[in-house]
């Protein structure tokens, strides 16, 4: 069986991108119901707004099993929303829905990963969802399909009123052949509802009837409504828009009269295949994308169907299109290019033949281009940038999972989500941050309550996720309050595993917590479903290591445990000051100088422990010679000949010394190249290079590392 | 065959195999391969690791101890920062200065870039079966765990390089000192 029906394959990739974003949503929204301990009304339209539009995307995709999942998720909710009275106790919805979520997000990765795919069977789940209907609909209805039916008799009831003032009747007629006639109508009906009263339609039962799609063939499909605005005609352009539509015919105009309208020809060529929208750009094959937002204040995608999209395209609902997604091997290619262009402007604007000639004009143009591609470049750099809110919010749904499963109380508090970081480094944040909340979560928190108030703790835990971005890195904190590590018992366990380099006696507190980091140490006594196979620490680890980041634990036996992810912002920009050393040039962030100044050399004082050292205003500080650091042959050795850098990190300073200042730039930081992966250049107090703009490389000096390092 | 490739095991087993169809394709190219000359040896790369030939462009050191003297630093190539290599301290060879004839032939290996620098650029040649030589016992020679397969032209001997060992296999190289 191949995947999709034939037509389809280029909408897959929109599909399950569209897909996984609305499950994500909807898992945000349960996630705050449940904390609130009840549904809004907004909240429940908003599920049952998902609910639908997964359903029916699957069903244009032809996945049946999935829409029929779907359709049962938008079934309890309906129920739910049509009895707001009855929700005292709505626990095991929860517990329902994420099951079907999770079912959910599990079979669309199927459909992503595997050519040949096969529908699971979700009869189960189904079965427990109909159980779920029918326990919250009481016996009232009839627990299957009584969502869609109480649905229909609604409208009935409102078409006992048809006729009247700017009462409008329309038929619609769908081209032949384009299947799946009673969701379109449907789809369809939902629109107008948005514009419209509607107050009845044929065939009324849309969803339950398999017969629906026959009739609508045979007979049309007739809609009875009243504009809200007296603006039937604003409501006969949409149905004319709507995809599929071959032609309709106005019954009952309010006035009387009786028209046939055929559709414009121009809408026959998005028909055949309903090619998905303008607003979402579709390439296939790479699932990997980014929202880009043009407008940073907009609140989250609101994707759309690929059926809905077309038609939302003439609805212009205002801030809904303020969001593309955008394929990031393009953005990528975006980025190399815009280089590209600043390099060669660079190469233009100082080419030595223009050497000596007096060019007023010219310079003047030079300076307006330089102006332009700075801008371009700096806002390329912001595309890439997303907020950390996405694998934040994320951990939520882990802490709730576990909660449950453990027994523990705890709640997620999320600081800085809105710290902005390379798309990449998002992405590869979200497993180190999952292992780390569940380490909290298992082995931070007190197993009982009880132990918590005898320490004189708040019976609910708290486990607080930061991020703020400082001095060229993100720093990311996960902390619980819970007993922390137990620094008698982590040494106890490492003795037995061989891990320990020397006496047991002489390790700091300190180091005994890093050892929780090491390779295959695991404490906790029982491996349970979520950590503890004493395989996570390290691994967590050497994942943000890959990334250029480190991670450190600190904890206080007691009153709980603190990890803390440094993350270089790979491709952002940092503010540097360019020294030179001989004809290498360094860029120190400018973050971490604290000034720069000229010495005599009778103000050097020499240690000959400590070597060269400077008094600046009472307080004595190392200097660093960087070409002896970095064994540059710079024939400025004389003190009074350089220029002197005073920089300052985490507390500790130092003395740079360089031939000379070049000035201060934005500079974009590049990691090392990956052949070099292999050799500690960070530890050598360089965290990446940049490219100038005549085209040459400088370093980018690390000042943590080389202060460490000294 | 110690150290070669799934792509030379199934050259060689062609090459052993008799009869009339491993003839016929001993006439069929196979590959094209680029190549290079260090000193008065030839080498060759596989054409489809080739992406581009620049002269010797400015180079950056990167000053740390733990970075062999080989990878000569890090250039600059339409704002990609590829690391380089001398071919000439790759083998063993005493370094000479760079000259007009000097290029660095930038390979890439799935997402690794890297610039060898070698002393001249030759040509493109046709990697036919029948010019690819018996195998000598290439473990003899150190220079030799570099080679995936020595052709044997009308203008004498090419040694194809192994660009897997010369990307991933650091310290081969340093082993060569």
């Amino acid at each position: 069986m191949s995947k999709v029906e034939s037509g389809m394959e280029s909408m897959i990739d929109m599909y399950i991108f569209e897909t996984n974003t609305l499950l994500e949503q909807l898992d945000e929204i349960l996630l705050k119901t449940e904390q609130a301990q009840t549904f809004t009304d907004d909240d429940i339209n908003e599920i049952f707004r998902i609910m639908h539009t997964v359903k029916g995307s699957s069903a244009m995709m032809g996945f049946d099993e999935l829409q029929l999942l779907a359709h049962k998720g938008e079934e309890l909710f309906f129920i739910i929303r049509e009895k707001p009275g009855q929700l005292e106790d709505v626990s095991f919805i929860y517990d329902l829905v994420f099951r079907m979520s999770d079912l959910f997000k599990a079979e669309v990765e199927l459909i992503q990963s595997e050519d040949e795919y096969e529908a699971t069977d979700f009869s189960d789940t189904i079965k427990d969802l109909d159980k779920g209907a029918a326990m919250l609909t009481d016996g009232a209805h009839s627990p299957i399909d009584s969502g869609i039916g109480t649905y229909a008799s609604v409208e009935q009831e409102k078409a006992a009123d048809c006729s009247g003032e700017g009462v409008m009747t329309v038929r619609i007629f769908f081209q032949e052949g384009c299947k799946m006639e009673n969701l379109r109508s449907f789809m369809l009906l939902n629109k107008i509802r948005e514009e419209a009263d509607v107050r009845s339609f044929h065939p009324a039962d849309l969803e339950g009837d398999p017969n629906a799609s026959d009739v609508i063939v045979e007979e049309g499909f007739t809609v009875t409504f009243k504009s809200e605005h007296d603006d039937n005609e604003s409501i006969l352009k949409l149905i004319e828009n709507a995809i599929n539509v071959e032609s309709y015919e106005v019954i009952n105009s309010g006035k009387g009269s009786a028209e046939t309208v055929e559709e414009a020809p121009e809408q026959a060529q998005g028909e055949a295949a309903p090619v998905p929208a303008p607003v979402i750009e579709n390439v296939p094959a790479v699932p990997e994308r980014i929202a880009v937002q043009a407008n940073p204040e907009s609140t989250p995608p609101v994707p759309a169907t690929p059926t809905a999209n077309t038609n939302q395209a003439a609805q212009l609902n205002a801030g809904k299109q303020s969001i593309i997604s955008v394929n990031l091997a393009k953005l990528d290619q975006l980025h190399d290019i815009v280089g590209e262009i600043i390099t060669t402007e660079s190469m233009v604007i100082s080419n030595p033949e223009l050497e000596g000639l007096k060019l007023e004009s010219f310079l003047k143009s030079a300076r307006e281009l330089k102006k332009l591609t700075d801008e371009l470049q700096d806002t390329v750099m912001s595309i890439r940038m997303v907020p950390l809110a996405g694998p934040f919010q994320k951990m939520n749904r882990i802490v709730r999972d576990m909660k449950m499963k453990l027994g523990k109380d705890a709640e997620l508090k999320i600081e800085g989500e809105n710290t902005e970081v390379d798309k990449t480094i998002v992405d590869s944040l979200n497993d180190p941050l999952m292992h780390l909340v569940r380490n909290c979560m298992d082995h931070g928190i007190e197993n009982s309550i009880e132990e918590r108030l005898e320490r004189g703790k708040p019976a609910k835990a708290t486990i607080t996720l930061n991020a703020v971005s400082s001095s060229g890195e993100v720093v990311i904190t996960i902390s619980d309050d819970g007993k922390g590590i137990d620094c008698e018992k982590v040494l106890r366990k490492a003795e037995m595993n061989g891990l320990l380099m020397k006496p047991a006696n002489e390790y700091t507190e300190r180091e005994i917590q890093q050892m929780i980091l090491m390779p295959g140490f695991s404490t906790n006594d029982v491996v349970t479903e979520f950590s503890g196979r004493g395989v996570g620490m390290d691994v967590v680890r050497d994942n943000i290591e890959k990334c250029g980041g480190t991670l450190t634990v600190e904890s206080k036996q007691g009153f709980g445990t603190t990890f803390m992810i440094k993350i270089p912002l790979t491709l952002a920009i940092i503010q540097g000051m360019e020294v030179k050393v001989d004809d290498t040039v360094f860029a120190i962030p400018i973050s971490t100088i604290r000034q720069s100044f000229k010495v005599q050399n009778s103000e050097i004082i020499k240690d000959t422990q400590r070597g060269e050292m400077i008094m600046i205003r009472g307080e004595c500080y190392p200097i660093m010679r960087l070409h002896e650091k970095f064994a540059i042959p710079s024939e400025i050795t004389d003190f009074e000949d350089g220029i002197l850098l005073l920089v300052e990190t985490d507390g500790k300073s130092v003395c740079l010394f360089a031939d000379r200042l070049i000035g201060e730039q934005q500079v974009v930081v590049k990691p090392f190249p990956p052949y070099l992966g292999r050799y500690n250049i960070k530890g050598a107090g360089l965290s990446g290079c940049t490219i100038m703009g005549d085209g040459s490389i400088s370093l980018i000096i690390d000042v943590a590392n080389l202060i460490e390092a000294y | 065959m110690a150290g070669s490739t799934q792509n030379t095991g199934s050259l060689f087993a062609q090459n052993v195999k008799p009869g009339d169809n491993a003839r016929l394709e001993k006439e069929e190219e196979i590959t094209k391969a680029l190549t290079f000359a260090i000193g008065h040896q030839v080498y060759g790369i596989e054409i489809p690791y080739v992406v581009e030939i620049l002269g010797v462009p400015k180079i950056t050191r990167v000053p740390c101890a733990e970075v062999p003297y080989f990878i000569k630093g890090i250039i600059n190539v339409r704002s990609k920062v590829v690391p380089v290599v001398n071919m000439r301290s790759c083998f063993g060879k005493e370094e000479i200065e760079y000259n007009e004839k000097t290029c660095t032939i930038i390979v890439a290996l799935k997402d690794i870039t890297v610039g060898l620098i070698v002393d001249e650029v030759l040509e493109v040649l046709s990697v036919m079966q029948k010019n690819i030589a018996k195998t000598p016992d290439l473990n003899n020679v150190n220079e030799n765990k570099f080679i995936e397969y020595i052709l044997e032209m009308n203008d004498g001997i090419k040694l194809i390089l192994d660009i897997k060992k010369i990307i991933f296999d650091h310290d081969l190289m340093l082993r060569l000192e």
